[in-house]
Formats: C-alpha cells, sequence, structure tokens
C-alpha cells in the first residue's frame, strides 16, 4: 500500500514544476493577461526579495553556525535524541520547529544551513523543508493582521496558531517518513 | 521571544565553546607541553642531505592510549605516511593529512590554513636518524582555546554564506515571482472563491449571510493556497478590517477572527513558497506532496484548535460577540 503511495508520488513528482511552468501562463492566456509582460513586472521582484532576506539570513545562519561549532548543536540533539526518538522525531529538526513561527527567513536559513550539514537528498532536509513549507510565521502574521485593525487582546489566537503549527511539525515527520522513508 | 532565541544562541555558542576550552586544558587532552614518542622510518632509506624526503611514523600502541586515554583510538594504523622536511631551525615531521588518529586529526585542523594542509610536528632535539625505526619525541603546535576559534570562524563563514546564499536565489526567484504574478492578474483567486466560499460559510459563525466580509476572507486564504504571499496579506487585511466592522469591541478580536489567522497560518499550500524552490531547486518536486499532505493535517488542527480553544470558558467570556447579547 505504502508501496504503491511512493510510486505514485515518485511518478507524479516529475509534473508538478513543469505544470507550474506551463500551467500559470496558459490560464493567464486563456483570462487574456498579457503573460509575457506580466511576467517580466513580476520576476523584477526576485531581486528585491533576494536582497531583502540577507539581513535575516546573516542574522540566523551565523548564530546557528557558531551554535553547531561550539559543539552546543551536538550536545542538544544528544541530549534530546533520546526522549524524541520515542515518538519517532529526531533531533535534528527541533532547532527548525522552535524558529519557524518567528522568522520567515531566518528558518529559510536553516534549511539552507541542514543542507550543507546533511546534503539535499536527505531525509532530516526533506522534513525541514516541508515543515518550512507547509507552516507560516505565526507571530509575524498575527502582529501584522491583529495590528492592522488595532486589535489589542489577541485571545485564543496565539494558542491556536502554535497548535497548527505543532501539529504541521510533527505531520511533516511523519509524512516525509511516510513518502520517502 | 525571538531575541532572546538569537540572543540564547549566540551566548550559549561562546558558553558552551569555553566549557568545552578550559576542560581540554585542564584535562591536557593535547600535547601542548610535552612530546609524543614515536618511531620513524625511511621507506626509501635516509639521506642526510635531502632537504625533504618520505617518511613512515608509527606510534606505539600502549604508550598512545595512555598518553591520550579520553580520546582512546579505536585502531592505531601500523604506521603514518609524511614528509620529513630539514629546516633551519630543526627537522619537521609533515603528516599527510589523512586518518589520522585522535587528537592530532583535532590539532591538524585546528593549525590547518587549508583542508588538505598536513600535521606539522618538529622532531626534539637532534637524534641520529637513519633508514630503520628511530626513536624520537615529536613536539606538536600547542592547541588552546580551539573552539573559541572555531565559533569565531564559524561566525565569519556563515555570514558570508548567507549574503552568497541569497543572491543566488535571484533567478528563482524572479521566475516563481514572475508565474504567480500571472496568476494574480488572471483572477485565478477569483475564480475559485465561489465554489470555496459556501464551505467556508459555517466556519465563521458571526459573518452574516451574503456580508462581504466572508469574501474576503475566502481570497485571503485562496491566495494563500496558492502560494500568492504578496497578494494574501492586503487581503487579509481588508477581511480583517471587515471582521473588524462586525466587531462590537474594537480591541479584542473575535472566534472569526483567530479563526481566520489560524486557517491562514496553517493552510493547506498548493503552489510551495517561492523562496523554498529557491532553496530546493528541482528537489521541490518530490515535497509538493509532503507538503500539501503535512498542510493538510496543520489546517485541520488550526481549525480545530480556533474552533475548540473559543469553547474554553475562559476564552466564551472574553468573547466580544457574547458580551454585546449579555449587555
Amino acid at each position: 500500500m505504502i508501496e504503491i503511495l511512493r510510486d505514485v508520488v515518485s511518478v507524479l513528482s516529475y509534473f508538478v514544476l513543469p505544470s507550474l511552468l506551463v500551467g500559470f501562463p496558459l490560464y493567464g492566456l486563456y483570462k487574456g493577461v498579457r503573460v509575457y509582460e506580466v511576467f517580466v513586472e513580476g520576476a523584477k521582484e526576485g531581486f528585491q526579495v533576494a536582497v531583502t532576506i540577507i539581513p535575516y539570513l546573516i542574522a540566523i545562519l551565523f548564530a546557528i553556525g557558531m551554535f553547531r561549532a561550539s559543539g552546543a548543536m551536538d550536545f542538544l540533539v544528544d541530549v534530546l535524541d533520546p526522549v524524541l526518538a520515542l515518538i519517532g522525531i529526531p533531533a535534528e529538526v527541533v532547532p527548525m520547529g522552535i524558529i519557524r513561527p518567528l522568522t520567515g527567513s531566518g528558518s529559510a536559513g536553516l534549511v539552507a544551513d541542514m543542507i550543507q550539514q546533511y546534503g539535499e537528498d536527505s531525509l532530516l532536509v526533506k522534513m525541514v523543508a516541508t515543515m518550512f513549507g507547509s507552516t507560516e510565521t505565526t507571530f509575524y502574521v498575527i502582529a501584522v493582521y491583529f495590528g492592522a485593525v488595532n486589535i489589542r487582546e489577541t485571545r485564543h489566537a496565539v494558542p491556536a496558531g502554535l497548535f497548527a503549527d505543532f501539529i504541521g511539525f510533527i505531520a511533516s515527520v511523519y509524512v516525509v517518513k511516510l513518502l520517502f522513508g | 521571544m525571538l531575541n532572546y532565541i538569537w540572543a540564547g544562541l549566540i551566548v550559549f555558542s561562546l558558553a558552551f565553546a569555553l566549557v568545552t576550552d578550559v576542560t581540554e586544558l585542564v584535562q591536557d587532552r593535547f600535547p601542548n607541553e610535552s612530546a609524543v614518542p614515536a618511531a620513524v622510518s625511511f621507506p626509501e632509506g635516509y639521506d642526510a642531505d635531502a632537504r625533504r624526503q618520505p617518511v613512515r611514523v608509527t606510534f606505539d600502541d600502549e604508550t598512545y592510549r595512555s598518553r591520550f586515554p579520553d580520546d582512546a583510538p579505536d585502531s592505531l594504523a601500523s604506521s603514518y605516511e609524511g614528509t620529513l622536511v630539514q629546516t633551519r631551525d630543526g627537522r619537521q615531521v609533515r603528516l599527510d593529512a589523512g586518518p589520522l588518529p585522535e587528537p592530532l586529526a583535532t590539532i591538524r585542523s585546528f593549525q590547518a590554513d587549508e583542508d588538505g594542509d598536513p600535521l606539522r610536528a618538529r622532531i626534539d632535539g637532534s637524534p641520529r636518524l637513519d633508514t630503520g625505526p628511530v626513536a624520537v619525541d615529536l613536539r606538536f603546535e600547542p592547541v588552546r582555546f580551539r573552539k573559541m576559534n572555531d565559533i569565531a570562524q564559524a561566525a565569519l563563514t556563515f555570514a558570508e554564506t548567507a549574503a552568497s546564499l541569497a543572491l543566488g536565489f535571484i533567478g528563482i526567484l524572479g521566475l516563481m515571482l514572475g508565474l504567480v504574478k500571472i496568476g494574480e492578474e488572471a483572477g485565478l483567486v477569483r475564480a475559485l472563491a465561489r465554489f470555496v466560499q459556501p464551505v467556508l460559510s459555517p466556519l465563521f459563525p458571526g459573518v452574516p449571510k451574503d456580508h462581504p466580509a466572508l469574501a474576503n476572507v475566502t481570497l485571503n486564504l485562496l491566495a494563500n493556497v496558492f502560494g500568492l504571499g504578496n497578494a494574501a496579506t492586503p487581503l487579509g487585511i481588508k477581511a480583517m478590517e471587515d471582521l473588524q466592522e462586525l466587531n462590537p469591541k474594537k480591541e479584542t478580536a473575535t472566534d472569526d477572527m483567530v479563526m481566520l489567522l489560524a486557517m491562514n497560518t496553517s493552510s493547506v499550500q498548493l503552489v510551495p513558497p517561492s523562496l523554498l524552490v529557491a532553496i530546493m531547486g528541482l528537489q521541490i518536486n518530490q515535497l509538493f506532496f509532503s507538503i500539501t499532505l503535512a498542510t493538510l493535517f496543520s489546517s485541520i488542527a488550526g481549525i480545530l484548535g480556533a474552533y475548540g480553544l473559543s469553547r474554553l470558558r475562559r476564552f466564551r467570556r472574553s468573547n466580544p460577540m457574547l458580551q454585546r447579547d449579555d449587555a
């Protein structure tokens, strides 16, 4: 059963990017959008976005780099591993779970750091990348959305958001294990 | 919160490095003061006049273990290859950067400027050398505060990595943002909204039927599903403003507002974030499935969490909608 699922996923996965690459322009064409001009206009922002995230990447990457180099990361993993192993979660993904709700660009840096450490193909990288893709920067979203309408009493927004993040975190680990393990 | 975590990482790194360094000094892990006994032999014969010649270094298993009990090397190789270099200051053994036993491997990486640099050791005194194994004392460069050195080095390296990584993302980011812009302009979100709206309605009980608030809520959530980050935020703020109009107590969030937020942060992703595509490249093809599946769970959790918590007495009491009914 799982084998079939994995086969289906691995075959379908060849079509993901191509269908995005073709799907959007085709749909745009159908709707009468000047696709070329609009694409170029959107692509202009690529440079802006890349430059904007640099300070965030520097902030998180150098701190994580120091943490790794000092040996503290290995220590943390050694301490957490026996506990987390009981529920099947590798300790290496824990920093992502902590940082993801707080900073989007910073957690992107974390994914990049894990790629350097464990290689693009590793399960660990697939797990953190799935976490990155499946949850939002909860605190940022709360600040922006509630800030826009001057809400001060946020009631259960933070616990509800963090609960969803937590489930997304756990689900990412198991889904990656299921699909690629 | 982030401030504390970030500062914590840095301070904790420093503390951890310092403790490791001091422990190593106290336990005398590295042969900083003393020499390490070894035997050298010359596979091609000893030439007293040669400036450089191949040398083979052997460590006695028992002596080595008793000197470095903490590192307890699993197996010492029978010998290590290197080069004997005659310098003005004496004779120097340069061990090739292969698999060296600890702590020698660490000494090597500490003194090495580049990855492949050999491990340098001075031969103590001036023993008479010849072809056969000759016992010598090797003096290595002292290793102190290596972790201090490591964390400083890591900070510099990673800062550089961060900038070059981000610049490397420009191309793919541009590609994704261009595509997404087409989706935006083509009204992808609006086209789907009327199918989704009826499904969302029961989740926002505070919004009267046919009130425009629900339309904006739907648009915001759909924009999230399609990874249209730039479009999602203004739509979300618009939706919040609409919900705020229905809110009798302007400083307190309603259940509907919390539901919108919870669904927003956990929403199903059909188009992966542009930044992730830039980082992962073609690997994103496979991750599409894991992300979609994981977000399915987190969405359900977000909805159940927001609904469940709103039923708690504590949050029911602070519900602005109910307070209006009481008054």
